[in-house]
């Protein structure tokens, strides 16, 4: 993956398109609907985010895989930072420090090249980064003969680069496929295209709560409807995979479905553990990276190993 | 099972830029990383750059809060104090700084902040609460705070009269308030000129002085800053 390959590939240049058509139409839709008189200003705040973050995320794929492979590390440590803030984790440097090493540790395995086969992305180190991470993480009190408290602060430790850094970063692994174009464009935009569904059929048909004691906005009837356009997805997007069955489709669907609105709930239930309502206020509209960054942190790691383990990643 | 307690910073929910004008700091790695690497690029710069030649630095205190008062020419007087600190401590040295002019955007705030260090101060509407916010900095141990007692950077080179703040800080306490005096400040880079051209600087540090002894009283503060600025001045005409 590089420049020149971006503009020659068919897929990303779809892509391109796809998403210049989706926010020209979405921005005409707020505006039709604010001169219509409809008070719009969140849903504004909200699309001039996306205004930022789309240009942004196909411009660092349009750069190529090392460009992919560190915002990913760079959304990972942020994203962190996030949830070490939030938990009060970021207090306990060595903790904190460990994690974004390890982090770092996950960009340079994904970048440099598998000493066995010589293909980019050392695949073995990668998947075992996690035993070193997590011993050095429960080291630390040892080193620093103290046991007070220390539970907690591995456990978030141990969390925080699994779950942040670890599952997020397979994100920065797919740019090393052979369908690196297609799979990374369709994980994001039908990840976002999911949580869009889930919230749009929920304000349209919403009558029964699907968790209340987690996120009191989240309906059955969005979640249901956001699981049918997933299973929609992957053949209006079939393009960016050719190789892929029917019934693999309809699995990638659900996967992206499920998991998609899972990764939501998982950080509503951290958010509402600790008391707080958004994860920070990196984007504008959209409350923090974690905010934005939550169902891609699920979903990543299982497409990935279920594509892997089906039909092979090279 | 008990619940865990979480502690969130108490700036958890407010915004970049709030949070680069909050004071005091929350201490983060970022920061502490960013700063203390931009810490040692500006000593390296100012040694080749400017030829900055510090004298009497074994007259900084090695322990306790103190304060660090100088002529004010150009934005070099605080970069040099901050070179002439020792590098463990950069963290805790705050150059009092002008909030309508360090704080007045988002990068300006941001290299304030994080490169710098400083105290935003409010010169005008605040100017009683941005002093008693230095008070509070100081009666933490091993802090250093750098003020300019003149309030401004000179235009002519002339050392001012030194306004009352530094003499309300320090009357009456134990702090110790060094005396310092940059040479060469306005040629290098004087007030509104955009790059700094390459003049040789030279700080001195003079002998830490003490107003202890002294009550609280108009005519005190008065004679604090008349005292501060006689040393000033005279480290000034040493060369």
């Amino acid at each position: 993956m590089n420049m020149q390959s971006a503009l020659s590939n068919e897929i990303f240049i779809t892509y391109v398109y796809i998403a210049a058509a989706m926010l020209g139409s979405a921005g005409l839709l707020i505006g039709i609907l604010s001169v219509a008189g409809k008070n719009l200003s969140s849903v504004w705040s909200t699309y001039k985010g996306w205004l930022i973050m789309v240009p942004l995320a196909l411009g660092t794929i349009f750069l190529g895989r090392e460009a992919i492979i560190i915002g990913v590390a760079l959304l990972a440590i942020f994203g962190f930072r996030e949830f070490a803030r939030a938990t009060g984790l970021y207090s306990d440097w060595w903790m904190t420090g460990i994690v974004y090493l390890g982090i770092a540790a996950l960009a340079v395995a994904s970048y440099i090249d598998d000493p066995r086969q010589g293909l980019p992305g050392w695949y073995g180190l990668f998947m075992a980064l996690p035993a070193y991470v997590v011993a050095a993480i429960v080291l630390v009190p040892i080193i620093r003969n103290q046991a007070d408290g220390q539970l907690q602060r591995i456990a978030l430790a141990i969390l925080g680069f699994l779950y942040f850094g670890w599952m997020f970063s397979h994100v920065g692994f797919i740019a090393n496929t052979t369908y690196a174009y297609g799979y990374l464009l369709f994980l994001i935009f039908a990840v976002e295209i999911n949580d869009i569904a889930a919230f749009t059929c929920g304000k349209l048909f919403g009558k029964h709560r699907l968790r209340e004691n987690i996120s009191p906005n989240k309906t059955v009837e969005g979640s249901l409807g956001a699981i049918l356009v997933s299973l929609v997805i992957p053949f209006l997007f079939s393009f960016s995979f050719p190789h892929l069955t029917t019934w693999q489709l309809i699995l990638i669907g659900l996967i992206v479905g499920v998991g998609g609105q899972l990764g939501d709930l998982v950080i509503s239930y951290i958010k509402r553990d600790i008391g707080i309502k958004d994860m920070g206020s990196a984007i504008s509209g959209h409350g923090g990276i974690l905010d934005r960054i939550d169902s891609l942190i699920f979903v990543a790691p299982i497409l990935f190993h279920i594509i892997r383990w089906v039909v092979g990643i090279r | 099972m008990d619940q865990w307690e979480y502690h969130p910073p108490p700036d958890l929910e407010s915004g970049l830029s709030e949070r680069l004008r909050n004071f005091p700091r929350q201490p983060t790695m970022l920061v502490y990383a960013i700063r203390i690497v931009t810490a040692m690029l500006l000593r390296g710069w100012m040694r080749l750059y400017h030829r900055l030649s510090i004298h009497g630095r074994n007259n900084l205190p090695d322990q306790g809060s103190f304060v660090l008062v100088c002529n004010h020419t150009s934005h070099l007087d605080t970069l040099s104090m901050l070179c002439a600190v020792p590098v463990t401590r950069v963290h805790r040295t705050f150059p009092a700084a002008a909030t309508d002019y360090f704080f007045s955007s988002l990068p300006r705030s941001a290299i304030s902040a994080v490169v710098i260090n400083a105290l935003p101060f409010d010169r005008q509407a605040k100017g009683a609460q941005s002093l008693s916010v230095c008070g509070e900095l100081l009666k933490n141990d091993g802090n250093i705070l750098i003020i300019f007692p003149e309030g401004t950077r000179t235009t002519t080179g002339e050392l001012a009269r030194f306004r009352s703040g530094i003499g309300r800080l320090v009357v009456g306490t134990d702090l110790n308030v060094v005396p310092c005096f940059l040479d060469g400040g306005i040629r290098a880079w004087p007030k509104g000129t955009a790059i700094p051209r390459p003049r040789k600087l030279k700080l001195r540090i003079g002998k830490p002085q003490n107003y202890g002894h002294l009550e609280e009283s108009r005519d005190s503060v008065r004679q604090i800053c008349e005292d501060l600025h006689s040393h000033v001045s005279e480290l000034g005409s040493e060369s």
